[in-house]
């Protein structure tokens, strides 16, 4: 199946290439690195297009604090409202965002005009009524992934998504939105790396998952995460991201999974594994696998694509820069640049260093820059959501500033046309299907399976 | 040699961003001939939103009012590429008396037909394009509305003031060509603008107005020097603008 994105627009081939011959001209011509204009990339970078808006965050734990941190450091954001069913968390993130509303009630958020986009970091079973409620009060709405803990959920928020045509939805497979990544998926689609025959991903840390809370019912809610009933474990809450990188750079949806996992280290009650594998088949013979453990951090976390040419590494290091890499095969053929490219050492190997600094970029012909984007996709993510979200809110009201509500149908038509013009991110189909995927892979895991995934399974409707 | 190069593609790089934003601005600032008045009250921030322009229809005219099917094209140039922006809106409003052609083919003779109207812009829909349409640049669009003052002057205002047939169509599927005279305020900057107009009834009391006209960016005290890129001063802005006698409420498709 192929992976179609979700009105998302997309590097096409002929872009790439045109990049790329010219860089490889250049290259010949002038013999020395490629480099863009110094400031372009950290500038471009830092500053965000469109006026304030009022935006909610929903859901107090971790992820979302790190949602609240990251949004307070983007110009566009003004976070007006935070929700948590949960006092002292409202409490303790208070401090974060000075001057937002506090509710326990996020119907109360959902109520209030001036707030015209919310974040959902709530448990992923709790998404669905919040989502649902989100589009039907006009609010644009950022849903964490995966989109729900079941199919049914998974269905019925990204279908009511679809529906609200006048609204931004995105999920938050974040690695979508992250400029390195998408100045990829050209590179691998035009056979920089060969024919693809495998991919890896791992996902490896030293952590418990566990929280502390002040009583058993508290301790249940805050610990959602290790129970099977209510989480889809580490191929949900993380693995669902690596995969879907692979089901975008390989255009294609995996037609099979099959999965092991074991409480391999924390032996403390839980009934989700700590500890997982699963491979994951693709059409013509590319399987990824895929692991992941909360028992140790050796290597931390990355993304390999082996093809006959060449092996392509990505991952977000610590200094969020230089996040891929190329390991050319010796008969491959030359690309021209690589030459002359950074290079570092990974063990016996040797890794070309790929770094883009924007989309722009590869449309502007100008390919390998060597001041790559120093934010995380998370901030990509947000900037991209509200970004768009400004789009859509200033085609409306331009269009009733212009022509009035008369015309309803042209009204309609001006924010569709927004629409088709988003700003690359995981809209509502990634995020169904990467949530189909997560659903499966941990049923796979859980039963110690293999379970086929039939083109039926990735329909919306 | 490669720093020569590298030299080279920075400028390069640079020109490509510069200058697109840049042409943008001259699209919208380059106005016609006429002393620049700067002291001239911003009218596009005075104007009201659209469904509030309605001004009292003057005693025997005929009020059209701006409809969606309106497109605006800025079109400029520079020594490394071509730019251009567009917006598929323009608001506002045209007052006709009865010496308007409001029947394709209607017998009109030349000269001053009564006529005075409003058109307008709002800058942030403004958006750098390709040629064929698909977007351009985001940071090309921040660049071109911080030229334009977007945030103190929203609008692109143009008043007319005079309009004059030249010459009645040969046969019904003809346009009437007219000319027209009118005040453009661009980013706090108003001049006077004279361009050639083309009307098109459409049927049911529509009109499509075609014009275009060459705009200096120099007259809105744009300085293509100041940003340092090689850009023309002269842009084009051509427009369709659509508008019709508004239906009865009760007739309107509204909800």
């Amino acid at each position: 199946m192929n992976e179609n994105e979700t009105d998302s627009p997309e590097f096409n081939r002929r872009d790439f290439l045109k990049s790329s011959s010219v860089t490889t001209l250049m290259t010949m011509l002038g013999g020395v690195e490629l480099f863009a204009p110094a400031v372009q990339g950290a500038e471009a970078e830092t500053k965000s297009s469109g006026p304030k808006i009022n935006v909610a965050v929903i859901g107090l734990g971790s992820w979302g604090r790190e949602l609240i941190n990251t949004l307070t450091v983007l110009p566009q954001a003004n976070v007006a409202a935070i929700c948590d069913n949960y006092p002292s968390a409202l409490k303790r993130v208070g401090g974060s965002a000075p001057g937002a509303t506090q509710t326990e009630d996020y119907k109360t958020i959902l109520a209030d005009k001036e707030i015209k986009a919310v974040f959902i970091a709530t448990p992923t079973h709790l998404h669905k009524d919040i989502a649902l409620d989100a589009l039907k009060a006009g609010k644009h709405v950022y849903c964490e992934a995966p989109l729900a803990h079941t199919i049914e959920d998974a269905r019925a928020i990204a279908s009511a998504a679809k529906a609200a045509t006048q609204l931004v939805f995105q999920s938050g497979l974040q690695l979508r939105a992250e400029p390195q990544r998408q100045f990829l998926v050209p590179f691998i689609r035009s056979g920089a790396i060969g024919q693809p025959v495998m991919a890896s991903a791992q996902w490896h840390r030293k952590q418990s998952w566990r929280l502390a809370a002040s009583n058993p019912e508290r301790e249940k809610a805050l610990n959602w995460r290790l129970s099977k009933e209510t989480s889809l474990g580490l191929i949900g809450e993380v693995g669902c991201h690596q995969i879907d990188q692979a089901n975008w750079f390989l255009n294609q949806h995996p037609v099979a999974v099959t999965g092991f996992g074991s409480v391999a280290f924390w032996k403390d009650g839980r009934d989700v594994h700590d500890t997982i594998q699963a491979v994951l088949e693709y059409s013509g013979g590319v399987n990824l696998t895929y692991n992941a453990t909360l028992a140790n951090s050796f290597d931390a976390d990355y993304e390999m694509f082996y093809g006959s040419d060449a092996a392509l590494m990505t991952r977000e290091s610590k200094e969020h820069e230089k996040k891929a890499w190329l390991f050319k095969e010796v008969d491959s053929p030359m690309l021209g640049w690589e030459i002359y490219a950074t290079k570092n050492s990974f063990y016996e190997e040797t890794g070309i260093v790929l770094a883009a600094n924007a989309t722009k970029s590869v449309k502007a012909v100008k390919v390998v820059e060597q001041s790559p984007f120093a934010n995380t996709s998370l901030w990509h993510a947000l900037d991209t959501f509200l970004r768009n979200s400004n789009d859509v809110i200033a085609a409306k009201e331009d269009f009733i500033s212009t022509y009035g509500t008369d015309d309803l149908n042209a009204l309609n038509e001006a924010i569709l046309k927004a629409q088709k013009v988003k700003h690359p991110a995981a809209g509502y189909l990634e995020g169904f299907h990467g949530t189909v995927i997560a659903v499966k892979a941990n049923e796979a895991i859980l039963g110690g399976k293999r379970i086929e995934l039939k083109p039926e399974l990735y329909e919306l409707s | 040699m490669g720093q020569i190069m590298k030299t080279k593609m920075n400028t390069t790089s640079f020109f490509r961003g510069g200058i697109a934003l840049v042409g943008i601005v001259v699209l919208v600032l380059g106005c016609n001939r006429g002393p620049a008045n700067t002291n001239d009250p911003p009218r596009a921030e005075l104007l009201p939103p659209a469904a509030s322009t309605a001004s009292p229809t003057s005693a025997g005219m005929t009020r059209l009012d701006a409809s969606a099917g309106s497109k605006i094209r800025l079109e400029g140039t520079s020594i490394i590429h071509d730019y251009q922006a567009e917006s598929s809106l323009i608001g506002g409003f045209l007052e006709v008396g009865s010496n308007f052609p409001m029947e394709p083919g209607q017998v009109v003779s030349p000269g001053k037909v009564e006529a005075r109207g409003v058109a307008f812009v709002t800058i942030r829909s403004l958006r750098s394009v390709e040629k064929d349409g698909r977007p351009y640049s985001d940071d090309m669009d921040d660049k071109m509305w911080k030229l334009l003052k977007q945030t103190s002057f929203p609008r692109i205002v143009y008043h007319l003031e005079e309009l004059t047939l030249k010459e009645a169509p040969k046969d019904k599927t003809a346009p009437y060509l007219f000319d027209s005279k009118g005040d453009l305020a661009v980013a706090g900057v108003t001049n006077k603008l004279s361009m050639p107009v083309t009307v098109m009834p459409l049927g049911d009391k529509k009109f499509k107005l075609t014009g275009s006209a060459p705009l200096k960016m120099t007259d809105f005290g744009i300085q293509p020097a100041g940003i340092l890129v090689k850009t023309a001063n002269e842009v084009t802005i051509k427009f369709e603008w659509v508008v019709g006698q508004k239906k009865p409420a009760s007739a309107a498709t509204k909800k």
